[in-house]
């Protein structure tokens, strides 16, 4: 980082923060502090729904997992637009109608206090899982490309989020999410173009195309049918229920339609994502995809994870690594020859020397991936750390190194930004479903607006110090972080099946949904502990098992799983 | 906030004249843009 990059990233840090404390002012009753008073347009509901849900670690990762794995990441936001649809014709209107505050807030409404209690305790101990981690994997991140400690950037993220959530609420939140996604769009074209002004001469990017589709790094769609891994149907059906889950139940999405100025005004909103999330994940692949290309003529380090690497450079390691890194580097150059000819014979329609290249290409590239994978087994054998890979550094550590002043500043603005955006939703749902959800339908009913928007406050800066103090205690948590992730997966399926319930199914009462959650839940567990099921099928199961056994029991017993009373 | 339904009206979209025509479009987007990712993928490799 050089100084320009230091005053771009402090001047866009210290934007974000004033313009949301200059849009929040006048956030002084509940309902405009938790729902900007019903008076957002699409535009801001549409970007703001998409800051939230590109996370950093989301954005740090992507790039890299093209650069290991290809471009099949984007097959996971095929059910999006589709949910999308769904949403607005349904959960929209309905959510809007019963003027909510909160998702869980309709059940009551739907069913009976007990169901909507159950939906707040799983969203409350789903999120407060998730809101750490957003925060600390990033932190981690940029910590060891900063050098500086994880401490010190998460205490950045955090209390910048806190100070502008707390005194404006979710105007606040929405304005600099829109601001924040701008940053991100400029960010990532900026990226692109900058990668492949970096390709050598003679390298166009149709070229560079060719060489990243030979490498199997344009691989965006795969027709196979496989549980366990990205493909068309997974995402199709998988990601399908799991941004129907999301979007539709969980508050820190649903939160940001509710602030619409009109129904009209929310699905538009929801429509626009839609539309813009393939294609910007597409961008984000590809930006990765063409850092691979630009690896072809440059040597990439043997892991890109500089702490493992030097973890197997040490004398107690040297018999292993040295031939290891030499042969990386014949595959490297062997790589870098065959590229070389695959260009050349591309340009001269040379098949036979292109079918030559091309198979040496390939070769090559086995080769390299062997060797990365070996390293990678050695630093989990010199660490201790088991699942050791280095994906989420590919991306951070070629911008460092290889790209302009000043254009270094703007990526890691980016890359808070996105970690931001997404606190910032996180912590003001998990205070809005605190107040209106637990405090005001629990603890205490007919208090004065005033003191409804003074807990809001107070139980917004709780959840933006909880984050920031779960993110240390995170730390020491090493390869249970991945376990926690996976933890926030299971409960989403259970709440869409609820739902789907009261959305769908007139004649199912209370009792019925709640033994339905208890089971749809029950049935993600069995799954995440007996079987290799891909996480984006418990959304699936969880769901469909809630309906399911809701049904079953309000057929089979309807004296204990009574529908609900007349006008209910 | 108790349950109030119906006050809200559900206006038309600005444009296509219904949501359900919005709806489509929306689908068929997506049906294009996978042939698109599909094409691209089989082009590159």
């Amino acid at each position: 980082m050089r100084p320009l990059d230091w005053a771009v990233l402090a001047a866009s840090l210290l934007v974000i923060v004033l313009y949301g404390l200059w849009r929040g002012r006048g956030s002084n009753t509940m309902e405009s502090y938790l729902l900007a008073g019903k008076t957002m347009p699409w535009y801001a509901m549409a970007l703001s729904i998409m800051a939230t849900q590109a996370s950093a670690i989301t954005f740090i990762s992507t790039t890299g997992q093209a650069y290991v794995d290809g471009m099949r990441f984007v097959q996971f936001y095929f059910g999006l637009p589709i949910a999308m649809v769904i949403l607005s014709a349904t959960a929209v209107p309905i959510f809007h109608r019963a003027r909510v505050y909160t998702a869980y807030e309709y059940l009551e409404n739907r069913f009976d206090p007990k169901t909507r209690a159950l939906a707040s305790v799983v969203f409350l101990l789903q999120r407060g899982l998730s809101v750490g981690l957003t925060i600390y994997a990033p932190a981690l991140v940029l910590s060891v490309i900063l050098g500086w400690s994880d401490r010190v950037t998460t205490m950045i993220m955090g209390f910048s989020v806190i100070i502008y959530t707390v005194l404006g609420g979710i105007k606040s939140v929405t304005w600099t999410d829109v601001q924040q996604m701008l940053i991100i769009f400029f960010g990532l074209v900026v990226s692109l173009v900058t990668v492949i002004a970096l390709l050598p001469q003679g390298v166009s990017l149709l070229d560079a195309m060719y060489l990243a589709g030979s490498a199997g790094r344009l691989n965006a769609v795969d027709l196979t049918f496989d549980l366990g891994n990205y493909n068309l149907w997974s995402g199709l059906i998988g990601g399908g229920f799991l941004a129907l889950s999301y979007f539709g139940c969980d508050q820190s999405q649903v939160q940001r339609y509710l602030t619409g100025r009109s129904i009209a005004q929310s699905k538009l909103g929801l429509l626009f994502n839609a539309m813009a999330k393939v294609p910007m994940q597409f961008f984000i692949l590809f930006i990765g995809a063409m850092v691979f290309v630009f690896y072809l003529f440059t040597q990439p380090p043997l892991l890109f994870h500089q702490a493992g690497l030097r973890s197997i450079q040490g004398p107690e390691y040297r018999v292993q690594y040295e031939p290891l890194e030499a042969r990386y580097q014949a595959a490297f150059e062997r790589r870098r020859e065959a590229a070389l000819g695959l260009v050349e014979a591309r340009h001269r329609g040379d098949a036979a020397r292109y079918t030559a290249s091309e198979a040496a290409y390939r070769a090559a590239q086995k080769d390299l991936d062997s060797a990365r994978r070996q390293g990678a087994l050695m630093v989990e054998r010199a660490t201790g750390e088991k699942n050791f890979h280095d994906t989420n550094y590919i991306f951070l550590s070629f911008v460092t190194r290889y790209v302009p002043a000043g254009i270094v500043g703007l990526v890691i603005a980016v890359i808070f930004a996105a970690a931001m955006s997404s606190i910032s939703g996180e912590v003001n749902s998990l205070a809005t479903v605190s107040v209106i959800d637990i405090y005001r339908r629990h603890v205490r009913r007919d208090a004065t607006d005033r003191h409804y928007l003074t807990a809001s406050r107070l139980l917004t800066a709780f959840w933006g110090l909880y984050a920031v103090a779960f993110a240390g205690w995170a730390k020491g948590l090493g390869s249970l972080i991945e376990a926690v992730n996976i933890v926030g997966s299971l409960f989403y399926g259970t709440l869409l099946g609820v739902f789907v319930l009261a959305f769908f199914f007139k004649r199912v009462g209370g009792n019925a949904a709640f033994a339905g959650m208890l089971a749809g839940e029950a049935a993600i567990l069995a799954a995440f502990s007996l079987t290799g099921i891909s996480f984006l099928w418990y959304n699936v199961i969880g769901c469909l098992v809630a309906i399911g056994a809701a049904l079953a029991l309000s057929a089979a017993a309807p004296a204990a799983f009574p529908p609900p009373k007349p006008g209910a | 906030m108790n349950a109030d339904r119906g006050e809200l009206p559900d206006e038309p979209p600005p444009f296509l004249g219904t949501w359900p025509r919005v709806y489509l479009t929306v689908i068929v987007y997506l049906a294009v843009v996978i042939a698109l990712f599909y094409w691209f993928t089989r082009w590159f490799s």
